[in-house]
């Protein structure tokens, strides 16, 4: 790193941003493994904000240089053998230390939530621990310069989701549900792997602008089969399909729902954020390559979009209704960034990000509170809980294109782009966002309107330190708009004609209607009319992904597995067995196996030894 | 299958309803009378006893000195802001107040009994327009809030009310159990009976005392549950309070799923079982199981006699704290026990017919209830 | 070969420090109790951990070639030379097996029967072990090769479980038939080409028609893919383990495995290149079959050991691949696997070892709950949280850099067989989390499952405790673990110019 002697000490230290994360998780250990017996747990929680906090400001330090010097590049070499350099490098271009600072707030505002959400949790520690484990990852994966490292970080991330939402080991569906949710990443992260290992032979380097540069030669060049390149694209995007939570892979986000709430809300806004930021990252590389893996992610996009819109309607869990929106919106991004609209799926992820993050948050105010999360049980919470109430509708309406907040822009600005040339993804996106809105007004009406229901008959305003991560973030997603103009001031925030505005506000405006005017009961009974119970039942449970998944995957390999001991147990062995036996009988013979007699084992030794000489023997006596 | 070696799993008995009836209807104790449990029960209760000191002070302090506070940052510390007992706070070198917060909000969730009625009549309105009409003169943030989220007040209000009200309950279940101490310790409780017996002496005792609350605002004194509204210990605390956190209880996230396609949990609050008589104590200190918080705290103030009994038991220190999860539901059942013949709608030696009748499907009541809860550590 | 090696003979000193040990045990005068025999191995163990050590730090790692190199005539009629030497290829497995008989020696307890004979063994293999690592000799390894094996077989069939007598016996006979492929084909390779000097360094096989080059690898394969083990070859490999007791799994999977795969490319890789390049497809395929089917069969198994056993099969298929690709990276990869593997495994071994230990079983089925803070083996389970995701090669840990450059260094020549294991990879996790998933998470109960709760629910569950000295190696071994993934350049510096050495080597002939 020739020229980073001269950069500022914030910059060049900015490699201590994800050290501070992952050293919260190590200063938690003395908590969490139980060595300090007589005091609680809290200590750690403290020393993991004290760790973000520093994050936090540092990363605000280092907007401040970015502003001021432009973007830099700093990296460290890592592991360096034969022609394979791997590296750590950080890119610190204005939008990643934005990500950036996304990231470590979220964090920041999810951990001084869970102090109050998780306040009569023991294992607090080991919670703070792995939040930090998780942001330390987080914050690495979006200011990463190469492949290299953003896989390794993306890698940790599924293993910190793994023990995230392994936290209650004890609950009966917390067993399944982790193992499930890691096998999912697993998968495409797999796959990723098989792209990053291809991709680092064949061009050497894994730095991302390395691989622009290749991938375009590649391909004017042929120096990749169309086939290696198409395969390589597919499996460059699985990760972030996985991460993403897009269908076919989107199974991990409702198993990851029997994790703790303030997980959820990260997993919610950042991680998914932090796959879609890898994607981008890797779009340069992967649309030249390959033009059917673009394909591919407007069709998982289209489908995880209005499929996933369609889901969470059919929903009754509180929770789930609204992560399988979190599929949906980021199908809208995967949109955006196949139809090479980086910047709007910047701003977009931003947005929804922040409004997601708050609309989790009222949900696990609700479900302090009412020790539920079956939206058929709860309702008529009306105005006892007025921070919950706000974080709703705020949250759902910055994550819907309904009032003028976050996404709503982001709403224009894509329908501007893509109108012209590709009006049935504009056509998409209205609908999901019509979708959207239809579920956030059907949440919101069964919590907090109609009568008052035995679980939500005494729901006081959840606790203080609920409460006020909960107004921070609200007033943050209300100023969201002017943050983004400041993000992006070129063209501007509002660069789309009022006509696309009234689009999407119209296709918001009847998503309310829709919301509002389907009777409640029919959310949650089965209908009497049988298609539309198939219907129902389908959306319900998620077009039965968790079926196909146990038809397609588990059963062949369970079978596979199953065909395999067979073979070892009767082909292999037997065969072994019966050219064993007579010499087994011989060993039978000497029964010294377990007599115990020393003299046998001498007498063993000798004639090995006698073997050997005489086989020297016979090698001497052969002519030399 | 393999052999399971038997001295690493046990499966005591569960009673059932019948012997759990005629326990209750013969003036048997639920738990069989062994000095090891005389030990346990006592001394686990004096623990119970000094924790519940605190938490009973802290809820009326809360009650009283963090009313309608937005932001109670202080409020474990019951007004000490010493910087010895702030860095103590911090290290969480202190009783889990939280666990009180907890039987509170199941007590106030479930709600049951007189108190609970009380905090939905006219008076108890009228009580609390009067409160707001004096905090909106003094709280700007919460006159805006309160005439924008008219639900929003009252229900903190009633939240409080539970809070001051439990307060008040464990205020007498400390002096009891720390007498029950000193009485066993000066020779005049050797057996289980007469634990149960003490216990419930205490109860009637204390049965009609009298629950009530008020807040000072500036220099006004308002009620919030106001002498007149007749409110009593055993009946509308008490009872509520046996419901709430010994039977019903809430369910732990750390072993019930909250998936609504689960359906794990009963939509129906009254089928709850997963209060102090029901939980599974293996897993205490696990992640997601709120009363681990308690077991701590007993365990910092455990009498000497009793860590000493534990540390000659299974893992010694290693898993003290399960211990005495399991040795507090013992004490629980005693105090079920006692509540159960205190509350007997007759005499049990009664010689009328109809008096035993209404005393055998009284304790038929409970032993269905009971019956369903871990009566295997009963015998044990 | 510096001087300084020389004049202290720091080799030779790995071989006299464990065989003098052995012969100080058996010959301790009077009765001497198992704990003092145990202390007295222990620190033979240790000072010859010291001396691999001293011998790292006198390592020149700039250099490709043998070092600290000793050699003396021994039986020069049949060209048996006394000769050592070290070199960035068993560097790193001497320092494994210093550390992993240490480890074995040390969580070695309650031997009833013959302590004696039980410490002398196992400082025997060691020594055997480092003469096989350092010999620069065919036939010296081949004794040395050998000389481990005796001890083995006794630790298996004195030391073992009920079914001992079985395993250890066909322990027995597959790795002395292992031992005579290995002999024929160095004696044949002797016989072809009309020489009687066995020493490492002339190639001799150019001399032969690849006919005989083919034979003589194939024997070469077949010998150390019994060891190693690759499939079909493996079958006494989880017979041998799940009846070994712990100390020997520990010993049996991090060290004695590396044997086949460390003769695979000092011998096959380095005698017979031509041929070597012509099978190596083969090979690649071959692996990739090891890896899967050592996956598959130990997605099926319920038994702990045999889980553990056949991701042993899966993961040393990896050094195969990388082996048979041949390339600098690839061949630093099969150097980290093997020394990965080794930790990894060891840390499974440990750990599983003290679930059997505690609950007296292994079985998924029956096994539930052990996360549990107080009743349970809460830092067993953690601990087996580490080495379960640094074994599915998740990054930060020695497995995912092993692999990686497994991977990277073999998906140019042989992309198909790379692609295929690093599915294998993938199924590591599937059969990991069930056994993480079923024995550790959950209610605690030791209980076939029944499917019926309300029983389980009410268990008692009474483990003894694990005292922390029974813990402490593991939690050395999953910081070393830790470590390796996060600082590599440690071992690729070691390694590096060793195995581009090797690789040059196949790159001269094709």
């Amino acid at each position: 790193m020739p020229a980073s002697d001269a950069l500022p000490l914030a910059m060049r230290l900015v490699w201590l941003i994800p050290v501070y994360g992952v050293s919260g998780m190590v200063l938690a250990l003395p908590w969490a493994s139980g060595w300090i017996k007589r005091n609680g747990p809290r200590p750690a929680a403290y020393l993991n904000l004290l760790m973000t906090l520093l994050a936090v400001l540092h990363g605000t330090a280092v907007i401040r240089e970015v502003l001021a010097l432009g973007p830099q590049h700093l990296d460290f070499g890592w592991f360096q053998a034969a022609d394979l350099n791997l590296r750590i490098g950080f890119d610190l271009s204005l939008t990643n230390v934005a990500a950036l600072e996304l990231v470590t707030t979220m964090s920041l505002i999810c951990q001084v939530f869970a102090l109050g959400y998780l306040d009569k949790e023991w294992s607090l520690a080991r919670f703070y621990a792995l939040l930090g484990f998780f942001e330390g990852a987080m914050s690495g994966v979006v200011l990463s310069s190469n492949l290299f490292m953003s896989y390794f970080l993306l890698e940790m991330l599924t293993l910190s989701t793994y023990l995230l939402v392994g936290f209650w080991y004890a609950q009966p569906l917390v067993v399944t549900a982790a193992r499930d949710a890691f096998l999912t990443k697993r998968v495409g992260d797999v796959l990723l792997l098989m792209g990053v290992v291809a991709l680092a032979a064949w061009s050497g380097s894994l730095e991302f602008n390395d691989l622009y540069a290749w991938a375009a030669q590649a391909h004017t060049q042929g120096w990749i089969t169309p086939l290696a390149g198409t395969l390589l694209g597919l499996g460059l995007i699985a990760g972030p399909m996985g991460k993403c939570a897009q269908f076919p892979m989107h199974l991990w986000l409702d198993e990851a729902m029997e994790g703790p709430n303030p997980a959820s809300i990260l997993r919610n806004s950042v991680v998914v954020t932090c796959g879609a930021i890898v994607l981008l990252k890797l779009m340069p590389v992967v649309a030249p390559l390959s033009p059917l893996a673009t394909d591919v992610l407007l069709v998982v996009g289209a489908i995880s979009a209005i499929g996933g819109a369609l889901v969470a309607l059919a929903q009754v869990d509180l929770k789930r209704a609204f992560s399988y929106g979190t599929t949906s919106s980021l199908g809208l991004v995967f949109i955006a960034i196949a139809m090479q609209l980086p910047g709007i799926a910047l701003l977009f992820l931003f947005a929804h990000g922040l409004s997601r993050a708050l609309q989790f948050m009222g949900v696990g105010s609700v479900i302090a509170c009412t020790n539920c999360q079956d939206l058929s049980e709860l309702g008529g919470i009306g105005t006892r809980m007025p921070a919950t109430l706000l974080a709703f509708v705020v949250g759902s309406a910055g994550v819907t294109g309904l009032l003028p907040l976050g996404c709503f822009w982001c709403y224009g600005l894509v329908l501007n782009s893509l109108l012209p040339d590709a009006p049935a993804l504009a056509a998409v996106f209205l609908l999901t966002n019509g979708l959207a809105t239809a579920n956030a007004v059907r949440v919101i009406r069964s919590l907090f309107f109609g009568p008052v229901m035995p679980k939500t008959r005494r729901t006081p305003e959840a606790n203080w330190l609920m409460a006020l991560p909960m107004v921070s973030l609200t007033v943050l997603v209300v100023l969201l708009p002017w943050i983004m103009q400041r993000i992006d001031p070129v063209p501007g925030i509002a660069a789309f004609p009022l006509p696309v505005a009234a689009l999407v506000l119209l296709s918001g405006g009847a998503g309310v209607l829709a919301g509002v005017l389907l009777p409640q009961e029919s959310f949650w009974s089965r209908s009497s009319t049988i298609w539309l119970r198939l219907v129902q039942d389908l959306l319900a449970y998620d077009f039965y992904t968790p079926e196909l998944y146990r038809r397609i995957i588990v059963m062949p390999v369970a079978a596979l597995a199953r065909l395999i001991l067979w073979i070892d147990r009767t082909l292999v062995k037997g065969l072994i067995d019966g050219i064993g036996r007579a010499s087994l009988a011989t060993a039978e013979g000497l029964k010294l196996t377990v007599s115990g007699q020393l003299q046998s084992y001498v007498l063993t030794l000798i004639v090995a030894i006698l073997l050997l000489l005489s086989g020297l023997q016979w090698v001497w006596g052969a002519p030399g | 299958m393999p052999v399971i070696p038997a001295d690493l799993v046990h499966l005591e008995p569960s009673l059932s309803v019948e012997q759990v009836q005629q326990r209750l209807l013969s003036g048997q104790t639920l738990l069989s009378e062994t000095s090891d449990h005389l030990i346990e029960v006592v001394d686990v209760l004096k623990s119970y006893g000094e924790v519940l000191d605190a938490y009973s002070i802290n809820l009326i302090y809360q009650a009283e000195h963090q009313f309608l506070n937005p932001l109670p940052i202080f409020k474990y510390l019951d007004g000490d802001l010493n910087p010895a007992k702030i860095w103590r706070h911090l290290n969480h070198d202190r009783i889990n107040f939280e666990y009180a917060e907890y039987c509170q909000k199941a007590m106030f969730w479930h709600g049951t009994g007189g108190l609970d009625a009380y905090l939905d009549s006219e008076a108890f309105a009228a009580n609390c327009r009067a409160i707001m009409a004096a905090k909106r003169r003094r709280d700007p943030l919460l006159a805006l809030l309160d005439a924008l989220f008219p639900g929003f007040a009252p229900e903190l209000i009633r939240s409080a009310a539970t809070t001051h009200a439990l307060g008040q309950f464990w205020r007498v279940m400390s002096d009891l159990f720390l007498d029950l101490a000193a009485a066993e310790a000066d020779g005049r409780v050797r057996t289980i009976a007469q634990v149960v017996d003490f216990i419930k002496d205490g109860l009637v005792a204390a049965a009609a005392n009298p629950i009530g609350y008020g807040v000072s605002i500036g220099d006004e004194h308002l009620w919030v549950l106001p002498p007149e509204a007749g409110l009593t210990f055993l009946v509308d605390v008490a009872v509520p309070y046996v419901e709430a956190v010994f039977l019903r209880g809430m369910p732990f996230l750390g072993t019930v799923s909250f998936n609504a396609q689960a359906q794990q949990i009963s939509p129906d609050q009254s089928q709850f079982a997963y209060g102090a008589l029901y939980a599974d104590p293996l897993p205490s200190m696990g992640a997601g199981i709120p009363p681990s918080l308690l077991m701590q705290d007993m365990y910092r103030h455990l009498p000497e006699r009793l860590h000493q009994w534990y540390l000659q038991r299974t893992r010694g220190e290693g898993d003290v704290r399960v211990k005495i999860c399991m040795s507090f539901q013992r004490s629980m059942f005693c105090v079920t026990n006692a509540a159960i013949n205190g509350t007997m709608p007759h005499p049990l030696d009664t010689a009328e017919r109809t008096q035993q009748q209404a005393n055998a499907a009284y304790a038929l009541a409970w032993a269905k209830r009971l019956a369903a809860a871990r009566t295997d550590c009963l015998t044990a | 070969m510096g001087l300084g090696g020389a004049g202290l003979m720091l080799l030779s000193l790995l071989l006299l420090i464990p065989f003098g040990g052995t012969l100080l045990l058996l010959l301790w005068p009077g009765q001497p109790s198992p704990q003092r025999l145990r202390l007295l191995a222990i620190g033979i163990l240790g000072l010859q951990l010291a001396i691999s050590v001293l011998v790292a730090l006198r390592f020149d790692p700039a250099v490709g070639g043998m070092q600290l190199r000793e050699l003396h005539r021994w039986v020069p009629g049949i060209g048996l030379d006394y000769a050592l030497g070290v070199d960035g290829l068993s560097l790193p497995l001497v320092l494994v097996n210093g550390g992993l008989t240490l480890v074995s020696a040390v969580i070695t307890r309650d031997i009833d029967r013959r302590p004696r004979i039980y410490f002398a063994m196992l400082l025997l293999i060691s020594g055997a072990v480092n003469g096989a690592f350092l010999a620069e000799n065919l036939l010296l390894f081949f004794l040395f090769y050998e000389l481990e094996l005796i001890p083995l077989w006794l630790l298996i069939s004195v030391w073992g479980g009920a079914n001992r007598a079985y395993a250890a016996t066909k322990f027995l006979i597959f790795t002395a038939i292992s031992g005579m492929l290995i002999l024929g084909a160095f004696l044949g390779l002797a016989l072809l080409t009309g020489s009687v000097d066995f020493s490492l360094t002339p190639v001799l096989s150019d001399r032969l028609a690849m006919g005989g080059q083919l034979v003589l690898l194939v024997a070469l394969l077949l010998g150390f893919g019994i060891k190693i083990p690759l499939v079909p070859l493996h079958n006494w490999l989880p017979d041998a383990h799940t009846q070994a007791s712990t100390p020997v799994s520990v010993l049996l999977a991090g060290v004695l495995l590396k044997l086949g795969t460390y003769g695979l490319l000092r011998f096959g890789l380095m005698l017979f290149p031509e041929a070597w390049v012509r099978l190596a497809p083969a090979l690649a395929i071959w692996a990739a079959i090891s890896v899967l089917y050592g996956s598959l069969a130990a997605i099926a198994q319920s038994d702990m050991k045999r889980m553990v056993a056949f991701s042993s099969v899966g993961h040393m298929g990896y050094v195969l691949l990388a082996a048979a690709a041949g390339t600098p990276v690839a061949l630093l990869g099969a150097v980290f696997q093997m020394v990965s593997h080794g930790l990894i495994s060891a840390l499974l071994f440990l750990l599983v070892g003290i679930v059997y230990r505690k609950t007296g079983t292994r079985d998924l089925q029956v096994l539930h709950g052990l996360l549990n803070p107080e009743r349970g083996l809460p830092l067993t389970g953690s601990l087996m949280i580490v080495g379960v995701m640094a074994s599915a090669g998740l990054p930060g840990m020695a497995g995912f850099i092993s692999e990686f450059l497994v991977f990277r260094g073999s998906i140019a020549v042989f992309p198909l067989a790379t692609l295929l294991s690093m599915v294998g990879s993938g199924l590591t996790a599937v059969y990991f989390l069930l056994l993480v998933n079923r024995a550790f998470f959950g209610r605690l109960a030791i209980t076939p499952a029944t499917g019926d709760t309300s029983v389980d629910g009410k268990l008692d569950v009474q483990l003894a405790p694990v005292a922390p000295r029974e813990t402490l190696p593991a939690i050395a071994l999953a910081l070393g673990v830790v470590l390796l993934g996060l600082i590599p350049s440690s071992l690729g510096h070691l390694s590096e110019s060793a195995t581009t050495a090797l690789a040059q080597i196949g790159v001269g002939i094709s």
